[in-house]
Formats: structure tokens, sequence, C-alpha cells
């Protein structure tokens, strides 16, 4: 019997888990469908108001990226800071940890559910509702034009008001390809609370996170003018060059980085946990 | 089946549960583990199962080091804890998703034991009174046909029946390729169940000797009157419950809870008897 890792012994972890974790799961998810539904019917753009749109002539719906960031940011933490935060309570944790699967399958079922269903799920849902409502929304405004001079080039421009998935805007910019790594910092970073603090998991992880990053930046930027001030010309295009692509490889790597440093902790945490 | 050399075990460095303490336990045997509150003995049964890590000593679990919960020896250990967490889910769901973790599983032995405490298989586990909760989760380990089977104050919760039908279970659940330990302060509980006696007192084992090597050395009578013969006695009603060393080869039944007072009272008595 291999006793790191069997893949059988892993599916079968994967459906026990569900029994437990599946409930707080799809809870979660159907309580985040209805707060997405009811954010889109509440901002659906009046016919009798005027449409607000951009240059391209696409409609703005500016709540989509606060929703999308904030349920998202929630959803996720939530479903990562409750998955080991069994291993704190003596009476869950021991038949827990006598489960016959072993700490790397338990690790990864860990993963499973936080980074990888937990954060699918919440673009899938997100698309899905974001989609139902952007092709209400174009056929109701089909036939709306608009007219506008503004842009980075100032042409005047007419056509048919169109409207665009958040995706679809998300992904046309290329600023935020570094940014597909969050969500998996984040689950890592909440998941380490679990199975680090025995009690109140998502608050304590939120705290020790805040203050660890309010006293990184506080850090940085004390080194950062000791390092600097009235020692560098003070010139915004003395020597200036745009490092913009490399600025976003390195908050990739920075993230994946992360990620991965809080998920080897975990792995030993659970490994070495005792009840 | 276990052996544990030199252990060393505490809740903190500076005061230790268990000092040096060596011990082997073989297949065949039902061990009574008794102590006064916080003697230890859930630790003990923790260590062995490795929910807990010794500070020094080693630990031997048929073959397997416990604190590194491999998958092969999580499957052969069933531990009924004194706490534990079920599920809400029904029985059968219980079953079908913990079931094939164990590749000895032995479905029909579950459903007898299940008859024989009364707990009809559509039950909602989370609808169930603790007793009847504990009642399924020995009746599972037991099912699992693990070689070791560690339970910890199993009676708690029990009420009268129950009590007799756990001690008919267990005492026909024993063969020769198992080894069965069980904890409690109840000590009335395992009587005509238990073939050993195992008492911790003060961070040690103050006494492991077999019911017959008890009964051969010791005899429990009631007497009169005192005399100097007696290591430890009881008021009672027309006289004394006694423990007097057995010096004739007189058959007696041991009380099982006149010799946990015994040990705990005169120690340095017994010691040397045993020895």
């Amino acid at each position: 019997m291999n006793n790191t890792f069997n893949f059988n012994r892993f599916w079968l972890l994967v459906k026990r888990q569900w029994l437990e974790f599946g409930k707080i799961y799809l809870i979660s998810l159907l309580v985040i469908t209805g707060v997405f539904v009811l954010f889109y019917s509440w901002n659906f753009p009046d016919p009798d108001k005027d449409y607000r749109y951009n240059s391209d002539g696409f409609l703005n719906l500016y709540f989509r990226i606060p929703l999308f960031l904030t349920l998202g940011f929630i959803f996720i933490s939530v479903i990562a800071s409750s998955y080991f935060s069994m291993l704190g309570q003596k009476a869950k944790a021991i038949i827990e940890l006598m489960a016959p699967a072993s700490s790397l399958e338990k690790w990864l079922c860990g993963l499973f559910y936080t980074s990888i269903l937990s954060v699918f799920s919440f673009l899938l849902v997100f698309y899905i509702v974001d989609l139902t409502f952007v092709t209400y929304i174009e056929k109701s405004i089909g036939h709306i034009t608009f007219s506008t001079t503004s842009g980075p080039f100032p042409t005047p421009k007419t056509g048919v008001i169109g409207i665009r998935t958040l995706f679809s805007e998300l992904l046309a910019h290329k600023e935020m390809r570094p940014m597909y790594g969050i969500p998996f910092m984040i689950t890592s970073i909440f998941l380490l609370g679990s199975v680090y603090f025995n009690r109140f998991h998502y608050i304590k992880t939120a705290v020790v996170t805040m203050l660890f990053c309010s006293g990184l930046i506080y850090a940085l930027v004390k080194v950062g003018m000791w390092l600097t001030l009235h020692k560098v010309q003070d010139s915004a295009n003395f020597g200036y060059r745009s490092h913009n692509d490399e600025v976003f490889i390195y908050i990739l790597m920075g993230t994946a980085f992360i990620t991965l440093f809080f998920w080897a902790i975990t792995f030993f945490r659970v490994k070495e946990k005792e009840v | 089946m276990i052996a544990i050399n030199n252990l060393n075990f505490g809740y903190s460095k500076h005061s230790l549960l268990f000092k040096d303490m060596s011990m082997q336990l073989s297949a065949g045997h039902i061990y009574g583990l008794l102590g006064k509150n916080g003697a230890g003995k859930s630790s003990l049964l923790k260590n062995i199962a490795g929910l807990v890590y010794a500070q020094s000593g080693s630990l031997n679990v048929m073959g397997f080091n416990p604190a590194k919960r491999e998958p092969e020896l999580l499957a052969d250990i069933c531990f009924i804890p004194e706490e534990f967490h079920l599920p809400s889910i029904k029985i059968d769901a219980y079953i079908k998703a913990n079931a094939p973790f164990y590749k000895k599983f032995d479905h029909a032995y579950l459903n007898v034991l299940l008859e024989e405490f009364n707990i009809p298989i559509s039950n909602k586990l989370v609808n169930m009174s603790y007793g009847q909760k504990k009642k399924f989760i020995i009746a599972f380990g037991l099912a699992t046909q693990a070689k070791l089977i560690i339970m910890d104050e199993p009676t708690n919760g029990l009420d009268i029946p129950s009590k007799a039908q756990f001690r008919k279970v267990m005492a026909s659940a024993l063969t020769d390729d198992r080894c069965i330990v069980i904890s409690t302060h109840q000590v009335r509980d395992l009587d005509n169940l238990i073939d050993t006696v195992i008492m911790l007192d003060e961070s040690t084992i103050a006494l492991k000797a077999s019911i017959e090597e008890i009964t051969q050395k010791l005899t429990f009578k009631k007497m009169k009157e005192l005399d100097e013969t007696v290591i430890y006695a009881e008021p009672a009603l027309s006289g004394f419950n006694v423990v007097v060393p057995n010096y004739h080869q007189e058959d007696s039944k041991m009380d099982i809870e006149l010799l946990f007072n015994a040990v705990l009272a005169e120690k340095k008595k017994l010691k040397p008897i045993f020895n």
C-alpha cells in the first residue's frame, strides 16, 4: 500500500469531505448567487434615464467590479477559512485525523476544495448571472445609438450601444493578467489560518494578515525613504524608463511565491496537528 | 502489537504526564486502562493512536510509528473517542462514504451489530441521542475489522441495558489477532470484560497485570475484623471489604473497584507483590 499518495484513496476522501463541507459550500454559493441577482436587478439600466457608456460605445455597469471583488473575496476566504476549522475542535479532529488517508491526501483535498472548486465555481456563477443579465439588457438596448468625441483620439464616433460581460471587459486589459494569482493567494492565507488557529479562524486570520501587511508596507516605506531620501535626484524624468511588463511579472511571481509558501506551511501544520 | 519504550510525554515541557513509561501490549487481549481523572488515560491512548507527539521515547504500533499517521496503520486502528462529532447525514450515507477506506470492512457484521444495538440504518445521525451515536461508532469501528481497538470512556452516555450489550459485543469481538484497549474511570463497567488491568498513577504505570495474576497474588474478600495481613480495607455492611495477599491460593473474584482504590492508596505495599 502506498502510504504517501493513492489516487483512489484521494478520490474517496474528496467524496467523504463533500458530506461535511459540501453543505457549507453549496449554501454559500446559493447565498452569493442570490446577492448577485439582487444587485443586478437593483442596478438594472433604466430605459427612462440616460445610459452611461464609454468611448467605445459599451454600456457601463459600474457596480460589477466592486461586487465581483468584494463577494469574491468574502466567498473564497470564508470557504478556505472553514475547511480545516474542524481540526481545532477535539470532537471533530480525532475523527478527521484518524481517517485512513495520508496527510498529503488530506492537504491536497483541502487545496482542491478551497483553491480550485471554490474559486472556479465563484467565477462560473458570476459569469452565468452576468451573462444572463447582459443578454437580457442587450435585447432591450439594441436600438439605442450613441455619439461621442471623447477617448484618446477625439474622433467623432457613432453607433449602437453595446454591452460586454465583465470577464470580456477584464480580459481585454492585459494588465489584469498578473492578478490571476491573487485568489489563490487569498485562499492559501485563509486555509493556513483554518489549520493554525483553533477558534475564530476567520477573524484571527484577517487581523493577523492586516497587521502583517500594515507592518510590511510601513517597513518598505521607511526602508525606501532611508535608502533614497536626499540621495537621489527628485525628478520624475531622470533616467525614468517604463518597466510596466516587468512589474506585472514580478506581481505574478510574488503572489505565486506567497501562495506556494503558505500552502507548504499548511501541509506541515496538517501533518503535525495534535489533538 | 504495541511497544512503548521510555516514553516521555506532557502538554508542557516542565510538567510531564508520563516519565520513562515502558509497556508492551499483545494481540488477543482486552486491556482495561484505569486511572484517576487527569492520570493520563486519554493521553496515553492518543499517543498510541498518533494524535499527540511524545517529547522523547519510542512507540511502535504494529510495526509503524503512529506519529506518521500512515494510512495502512490508520486503517487498522479503530479509535472511539470520548467526545466525537458525526455529520448530519443518514447512517447509510456515512457508511457509504467511510467504509471504502477499510479494505476488510464487514457490512454483514455491521448490520448484526446495529441490530444488536437497536439502531435502524435509515436513521439520521444528527437526530440520534448521544448514546445511540456512541453505539453506532462502536459498531462501525468494529466492522472495520481493525486489529487495534482503542476506546476512551466507551460506556459514558450508555444506559444500563446498553452497557450490558456493549460488554457482550466487546467480548465477542476479541480475536487472536486483535488487541482491545478500553479506558474508563467507571471501573465497574469493565467487570468480566477485561483480561488485563493497566493502572496509571503519578506519571507512571502503577500496575499492569492479568486478572489471573491478580487473583493468584491477591484475595478479595469480606472480613469482620482487620488483621495485619490486610493490604487495603473499605468499610462495608457487617465488616470490611479487604484486599489481602493470597498466601493460601484461595479462589476469589476480583473486585475491580477495590483493587483500583487499593493501588492508589497502598502502592508501596502492592508493588513488591507484582514485581
